[in-house]
């Protein structure tokens, strides 16, 4: 009895605190963004490198600078975070939350195509603006939502860049594997269609779980077939692994490419620059690629002590200045900055960007190559930093 | 469900109209709280009833089935492949039924396993169904995921899952007066002995554990409707499992308030930590289980047991 009283004494003011403290704004003028993201769970690796550090680095530059300029008046900036837990309920209901009780003035997107798709309903009830920097599919881009802009190459796009490539190098046979996700498999439905225009022939395929522990039986049946190209459509765990096994066997075809997580700096760190030289992988931009560019990639590394991954990073911080462009062109009307953000030709470190519906059609499929410790855009030539090294070195 | 003998019935039509009446209070609720809340109040229930249901069987027999994410993700999946050519109501009814029919032919399987083992193959079973899905979906419909287009207002998933709620404690009550709810503590306390009384115990734990799984099935069902896109490994996500267990013990699995009562204050709690303390909230989590592991091994069901037997 003595006992129960502390415990159900806790337990009441608990509730009642959760459920009867709003979220208070820091300042009424404040312009208050809210999001939900991975810092926690299965997410939160892909979170935490790709797009957190650039929301949070945006704010603090955008205030550093007094704030956004509304109508003629500078305003702060007030991130709304909160941790998703990698759940997809727990995203719907924290997105609810902003959007319905935080009444915050803008949204920014959650990680992952997953967890994108989940809140597109939302914002599309509530009238917020989504610009998506890691969700990419057909299938999104299908949904035909006013409110959702997806900042990533789409899958067919990439693959189309890659065969263009190969072509060019007058590569004939190619080896393929994919994840069972929505993002390999439409992958590979991109590659196969690309492959069979530009008459390359894919040797042998072969799909693997996300889970995967062990891919050398596949890589080793691959390597007897002696295929010009390999090419992993992988998530990063299986980045990681076929890169790891395939230099145990010495599987060196003179295209080595593998897709999400090869532009990231730990896959470098990771690996050895030595051992990634001359791995290809989706990129779309590295220092090298304009000032502004460089700008960020240095403000990245000073402020966080590591450098952005060479894809999506710059996407997430196109997206934010895309949204401040809007903002500051047309104010805080959400129905307004839809428009603006539909109907504009964008200005962003990765170059213009336009949208037709949900697409952004204007970055073009981009294939990098590790050389030296940097992922150097290789195709297309008009976006290249440096000549590719083909074929492959062996592994070091 | 056999006739129940009329002393085991004693507070048992009390305790069903107490969960109707609290019923329709909930019922009310959608009027009353903000979407936000609203949402919070559908969790709490989700929760409830996993736990309810879990300890449903779970509870008297001291088994420890990991398989709730199992007949959840099944449930989703019916809702993912049917929403098109059945309406909602139907799909979440559909969706217990399938979680049930799966843990009858599982439960022939592998419910005379005991202790870890049972615990471990129920954790595989999960692991098993959801690549048979992914790989089932990749060969013959060449996807990963499934789209929901056309979703049901959040008052109607509300309601709807405060209904598949309701019956689960309605269930639990009638279980735990019923020949069925005696069979099964009869096989918790000592298997052997409750065969020798003439216990078909094999029968027993097959349809009390395929009962137990209809809630779960209809609850997947029930809420995947939030989640637009669906894909094996967000619906068959082995939390969901390890989060029921851990709320059923931690109220008590023995008692039916408990679950119920730890359900809500889990639900409300890492509400509040995740909100309010967002890099302390696993800590302090982590740290309120071992504390009331340590000291109410009985669950939060033993604070009301003790103070009503003061009472009495």
């Amino acid at each position: 009895m003595n006992r129960s009283t502390p415990i159900r004494g806790i337990a009441v003011a608990l509730t009642a605190a959760a459920v009867l403290a709003p979220a208070m704004p820091a300042s009424a003028q404040d312009i208050r963004i809210g999001y939900a993201i991975a810092r926690s769970g299965p997410w939160a690796v892909g979170a935490q490198v790709t797009q957190e550090p650039n929301y949070v680095m945006w704010a603090e530059q955008v205030n550093a600078a007094g704030g956004l300029n509304v109508g003629g008046k500078k305003r702060k900036v007030e991130l709304v975070a909160y941790d998703d837990r990698s759940n997809m309920e727990t995203v719907v209901r924290t997105y609810e939350k902003l959007m319905t009780s935080d009444k915050v003035d803008l949204i920014l997107p959650p990680w992952g195509t997953g967890a994108n798709f989940a809140i597109m309903p939302l914002a599309a009830k509530h009238g917020y603006p989504m610009l998506s920097c890691t969700a990419a599919g057909r299938k999104l881009i299908g949904m035909k939502n006013p409110y959702f802009f997806a900042l990533l190459q789409q899958p067919d796009v990439i693959m189309d860049a890659l065969a263009e490539y190969m072509v060019a190098r007058k590569v004939k046979t190619a080896a393929v594997i994919h994840v069972d996700e929505l993002f390999g498999l439409e992958m590979y439905t991109g590659l196969e269609a690309s492959m069979k225009r530009k008459g390359i022939q894919i040797v042998e395929k072969k799909s693997y779980p996300l889970g995967i522990k062990d891919l050398s039986p596949v890589l080793k049946g691959m390597q007897a077939k002696k295929p010009d190209a390999f090419i992993g459509l992988t998530y990063p765990p299986g980045t990681f692994l076929s890169t790891g096994q395939s230099k145990a066997i010495g599987f060196s075809p003179k295209i080595f490419y593998l897709a999400v997580a090869t532009a990231f700096p730990v896959y470098r760190d990771k690996m050895t620059p030595a051992t990634v030289e001359g791995v290809m992988g989706i990129g779309s931009w590295n220092p090298k690629t304009g000032a502004e560019a460089k700008a960020y990639f240095d403000a990245h590394v000073k402020r966080w002590k590591k450098e952005p991954d060479r894809w999506a990073s710059a996407h997430c911080w196109a997206g934010l200045q895309i949204l401040q462009a809007a903002v500051e062109k047309v104010g805080l009307d959400r129905k307004k900055i839809r428009d603006y953000i539909a109907g504009t030709e964008h200005a962003t470190i990765i170059g213009k960007m336009r949208f037709k519906g949900s697409e952004n059609v204007s970055t073009p499929g981009v294939v990098s190559q590790w050389q030296n410790g940097e992922f150097e855009v290789v195709w297309p030539p008009q976006r290249a930093t440096s000549a590719a090294l083909f074929p492959k070195p062996d592994w070091k | 469900m056999s006739l129940p003998s009329p002393s085991r019935m004693r507070g048992v039509p009390f305790a069903l109209v107490l969960t109707a009446g609290g019923g329709l209070v909930l019922a009310t609720l959608p009027w009353l709280l903000s979407d936000f809340l609203l949402a919070l109040a559908l969790s709490c229930l989700m929760f409830a009833a996993l736990a309810v249901s879990w300890s449903m069987f779970c509870g008297p027999t001291n088994y420890l089935s990991l398989a709730t994410s199992a007949f959840f993700g099944l449930g989703a999946y019916v809702t993912a492949w049917g929403l098109e050519s059945m309406p909602y109501g139907l799909t979440v009814l559909v969706g217990g039924l399938v979680g049930a029919a799966f843990a009858a032919l599982i439960g022939l399987a592998v419910l005379h396993l005991r202790g870890a083992y049972f615990a471990v193959i129920t954790f595989g079973l999960t692991e098993l169904t959801l690549h048979s899905v992914t790989y089932l979906e990749k060969t013959y419909a060449n996807t990963a995921g499934r789209i929901i287009s056309e979703a049901p207002e959040n008052t109607v998933i509300y309601w709807t899952v405060l209904a598949v709620t309701l019956l689960a404690i309605a269930t639990a009550i009638l279980v735990r007066a019923s020949r069925l709810g005696f069979a099964l503590s009869g096989i918790g306390g000592d298997e052997e002995r409750a065969q020798t009384l003439g216990v078909n115990t094999r029968r027993v734990k097959v349809i009390a554990f395929s009962l137990s799984a209809f809630f779960p099935g209809a609850l997947g069902a029930a809420m995947a409707v939030r989640w637009t896109y669906i894909e094996p490994l967000s619906v068959f996500n082995p939390f969901i499992g390890f989060q029921t267990v851990l709320i059923a013990m931690v109220g008590g699995a023995q008692t039916l308030l408990g679950p119920i009562v730890s359900s809500v204050f889990f639900s409300l709690l890492t509400e509040f930590l995740r909100l309010r303390f967002p890099y302390a909230f696993l800590i302090v989590l982590g740290l309120l289980l071992v504390v009331l592991v340590l000291y109410l091994p009985g669950g939060l069901a033993s604070l009301f047991v003790r103070r009503g037997r003061q009472h009495a």
